[in-house]
C-alpha cells in the first residue's frame, strides 16, 4: 500500500476511534446530567410552591377529582395528601417509577416530601417525565454520529490532499531517481523541488550513490576497453606472423601443421576473451535496449544459421511457437543468447536426436522452452551451469565454459529467468521466462 | 595500389606490410596521428588501415579530416582492438568503408580489401576464371563452360573467400569465421563446415575432376591456379 493512503487511513482510523469515544462518553454521561437536571428543576418547583402556598391552594389541590394535575402536555404532575398521624414523615426522596396516565404508562421521577403548614402535614408527589430524556439521547447519539461521518469524509478527503501534496516530491524521487533509473551514467542529477528536509535528504543521498556507481562503471569501462586492446593487440601480432610463417615456401609439413595447431589455439584465446570481454561489457550496461524484438524471428535467425550443424548429427528441430512475443532489447544479444542455448542443444545431443523448441503463454509470462534428447546433467551440474569456464561436459574438446554464463548475463540485462531442467542421459530442457507487462 | 597502414604496434603493422607486399601492394605507415594526418594530407591512397587508439589522438580524428578533403576516395578500413560497442556503427557513419575487429586474419582482410575495391572501383574483374570454372563475383554465380551451377550462399562464399586466396591453406577455423561471422563459441572441432565443402565439391567434380581443391588433411583447404 502507498504510503500516502496508510496516512490518509491511519488518520481516518484515529479520528474515528475519537469521536466514537466521545460519543459513548456523551451518551454515558446525558443519563447523569439530565436526571441531576430534572431533580434539580422538581426541587425548585417544589419551593416554589411551598413558599407560595395558601390554604385556598392546598384545599384546592386536596380535593382533586383525580387527584393529580397535569400540565397541558402531561409531562409532570402534582398530588398532595394529607399525612396521616403515626406515618414516617420522608424529608425528601427521589426516585424513578412508573405512573400510568391515560392508559399510557410512563417513567416519571418523582419527588416525594413531607412539609407542614399552619400546624398541619403534608405529603407532596411531584413528578416529571423521563420520555424527554430518551428522546434527548435519541437526538444527541443522532447528531453525534452525523458529525462521525461528516469528520470522517472530510478528514479522508483533506488527508487525502495534503499527504498528496506532501508526498508529491517523495513519488517524484522513487519515479524519477529509482524506478526510472537503469544506467548509472544517464543519470538526472537535478534535485528534486522540496521544502521537506528529509526527502531532500534522500534525493541527495541517492544522487551521491549514483555518482559512485556512475564512477565504477566509468571505471569498469575503462578497464575493459584496456583489457580489450592490451590482450588482443599482441594476439593479433601473433596471428599475423603465424600467417605470414605460412607463406613461406621452405616451411616443412610438420612446420606447417604445428602454425596452424598454433592459430587455432590462439582463437581459441581470442574466443574465450571476447567471450568474457562480452559478459563484462554486457553487465557494464554497455548495449542499448532500443530494439523491437521478435521471438520468433530470432529463432527462425537461428535456425538458419545452425541449419548446417544439425545436418551434421543428422538431428531434427522442431520449432512451434504458437504465438510471438515482442519486446524492447538488443537484437544481436538476444540472437547471441537463443544461438547459445540451441548450440548447445546441438552440442550435447546424440546422433540422429531432436531438438524442441516451443511456447507457452500464462496470464503473466511468456514461456520459451528449447528442448534437447541429449546426455543431460545430473542436479549437482545444473547447480554451476551457468558458472563462468564451468564445463558440462568436459569430453567437448571445443567448449570454453562461457556459454552458459553469457546466456546468464544477456538474460538477466532484459530481465529474463533462465530455468535448465534436466535428466542425465534423457535431456536437458531450457526455459526462458518474459514477464508480459513489461513488453 | 598503394596503403597506408596507420598503427602503432610496430610488429603487427610489419607483419601486415609482409603480407599485402607479397600481394603486390605497396606499403606505407605512420606510427602515430600526426605523421599520419600528414601522409594524409599529402598523397592519396587506395586503402588506408586505421588502427583507433594512436599515439596523439584517436583515429576517428584522421577519419574526419580525411572526409573533409573533397575529392579523396581512399577507401578506409578500421582495425581495432577497442573494444567499444558503438565503434563499429560510429566508424562506418564517419564514412569507413568497413570494420574489422582485431585480432583479424590477414587472409580476411585481404577478402574485404577485395570487396570494397570492386565494390569502389567498380572494376571489370568480377569474372574469375579457375581452371574451366568462372566466378562471377558480383551476381554471386559459378559456371562451367556456359553452365549454371546451383550453389547455396554458404557453398558460394566458401568457394569464392578459397579463390581470393588461392595457393594457400585456409584453415577451417579461417573459414568458419569468413563464413558464419564471428562467432563466440569456436566450434573448430566440429568440423560442420566440411559437410558444405563436400556438397561443393561433389557439385563441381559433377562437371569436371578438381583434382587442383586440395583437402589438407586436419587442416583446411586449398584451391591452386
Amino acid at each position: 500500500m502507498k504510503l500516502q493512503f496508510k496516512l490518509a487511513l491511519y488518520n481516518t482510523l484515529t479520528k474515528i476511534a475519537i469521536i466514537t469515544m466521545l460519543g459513548i462518553l456523551i451518551l454515558a454521561s446525558i443519563d447523569n446530567i439530565t436526571v441531576n437536571h430534572i431533580q434539580k428543576r422538581l426541587l425548585q418547583k417544589k419551593d416554589r410552591l411551598v413558599s407560595n402556598l395558601s390554604t385556598i391552594e392546598i384545599n384546592e389541590l386536596l380535593n382533586q377529582r383525580t387527584f393529580t394535575d397535569y400540565n397541558l402536555l402531561r409531562e409532570e404532575y402534582i398530588i398532595l395528601k394529607e399525612l396521616k398521624k403515626g406515618e414516617a414523615p420522608i424529608k425528601q426522596k427521589f426516585s424513578i417509577e412508573q405512573r400510568s396516565i391515560e392508559g399510557n404508562e410512563e417513567s416519571f421521577k418523582i419527588l416525594i416530601t413531607d412539609f407542614s403548614y399552619k400546624g398541619k402535614k403534608y405529603r407532596l408527589e411531584l413528578g416529571a417525565t423521563m420520555s424527554t430524556l430518551s428522546q434527548l439521547k435519541h437526538t444527541i447519539s443522532m447528531f453525534t454520529f452525523g458529525i462521525l461521518i461528516a469528520a470522517v469524509i472530510l478528514t479522508l478527503i483533506t488527508d487525502l490532499a495534503f499527504t498528496q501534496f506532501l508526498l508529491a516530491p517523495f513519488y517524484q524521487i522513487i519515479d524519477k531517481k529509482l524506478n526510472k533509473v537503469n544506467d548509472p551514467i544517464n543519470f538526472n542529477y537535478e534535485p528534486v523541488k522540496t521544502s521537506t528536509e528529509d526527502f531532500r535528504i534522500l534525493d541527495q543521498s541517492i544522487s551521491v550513490l549514483m555518482q559512485k556507481i556512475a564512477n565504477l562503471f566509468i571505471t569498469e569501462k575503462e578497464f575493459i576497453a584496456n583489457v580489450s586492446h592490451e590482450l588482443l593487440t599482441p594476439i593479433s601480432v601473433l596471428n599475423t606472423r603465424l600467417e605470414n610463417l605460412l607463406t613461406d615456401e621452405q616451411l616443412s609439413q610438420e612446420g606447417e601443421n604445428k602454425i596452424f595447431a598454433s592459430l587455432k589455439t590462439l582463437n581459441r584465446l581470442k574466443a574465450i576473451i571476447n567471450s568474457l570481454l562480452l559478459i563484462s561489457k554486457v553487465e557494464n550496461n554497455q548495449y542499448g535496449k532500443g530494439d523491437q524484438i521478435s521471438i520468433t524471428d530470432t529463432v527462425n535467425d537461428v535456425y538458419e544459421e545452425l541449419e548446417h550443424r544439425l545436418l551434421m548429427m543428422k538431428l531434427s528441430l522442431n520449432i512451434n511457437l504458437p504465438f510471438d512475443h515482442h519486446f524492447m532489447g538488443n537484437r544481436s544479444l538476444f540472437h547471441t543468447l537463443i544461438s547459445n542455448l540451441v548450440n548447445n542443444a546441438i552440442k550435447y545431443n546424440v546422433n540422429k536426436g531432436s531438438i524442441n523448441i516451443t511456447s507457452t503463454r500464462t496470464t503473466q509470462h511468456y514461456l520459451l522452452s528449447i528442448a534437447d534428447t541429449g546426455i543431460g546433467m545430473d542436479a549437482a551440474v545444473i547447480e554451476n551451469a551457468f558458472v563462468r569456464f564451468e564445463k558440462l561436459n568436459s569430453e567437448k574438446a571445443d567448449s570454453h565454459g562461457l556459454g552458459l554464463a553469457i546466456v546468464r548475463s544477456i538474460a538477466a540485462f532484459h530481465q529474463l529467468q533462465v530455468d535448465i531442467q534436466s535428466e542425465k542421459n534423457k535431456g536437458t530442457t531450457v526455459v526462458i521466462r518474459f514477464p508480459l507487462s513489461a513488453s | 595500389m598503394n596503403i597506408l597502414i596507420v598503427e602503432d604496434e610496430k610488429t603487427l603493422a610489419l607483419e601486415m606490410a609482409e603480407f599485402l607486399g607479397k600481394e603486390g601492394y605497396t606499403i606505407e605507415h605512420a606510427w602515430k596521428k600526426s605523421s599520419a594526418a600528414e601522409k594524409i594530407f599529402v598523397n592519396s591512397y587506395d586503402f588506408i588501415l586505421l588502427d583507433l587508439g594512436l599515439p596523439g589522438g584517436d583515429g576517428f580524428e584522421l577519419l574526419h579530416q580525411l572526409k573533409q578533403i573533397p575529392g579523396r576516395e581512399d577507401a578506409v578500413i578500421i582495425l581495432t582492438a577497442r573494444g567499444d560497442v558503438d565503434d563499429r556503427i560510429k566508424g562506418l557513419e564517419a564514412g569507413a568503408d568497413d570494420y574489422l575487429p582485431k585480432p583479424f586474419s590477414l587472409t580476411e582482410l585481404l577478402a574485404r580489401m577485395h570487396a570494397i575495391i570492386r565494390r569502389k572501383h567498380k572494376l571489370e574483374m568480377n569474372e574469375v576464371k579457375i581452371h574451366d570454372f568462372v566466378l562471377d563475383i558480383k551476381n554471386h554465380k559459378l559456371s562451367f563452360e556456359g553452365q549454371k551451377i546451383n550453389l547455396t550462399n554458404k557453398e558460394f562464399e566458401i568457394f569464392n573467400y578459397l579463390v581470393l586466396n588461392k595457393n594457400r591453406v585456409i584453415s577451417r577455423v579461417n573459414l568458419t569465421e569468413h563464413v558464419w561471422g564471428d562467432i563466440l563459441e569456436v566450434n573448430s572441432d566440429s568440423n560442420f563446415v566440411d559437410v558444405h565443402v563436400k556438397n561443393l565439391r561433389k557439385k563441381l567434380t559433377a562437371c569436371t575432376p578438381i583434382d587442383w581443391f586440395e583437402t589438407v588433411r586436419s587442416i583446411g583447404y586449398r584451391i591452386n591456379f
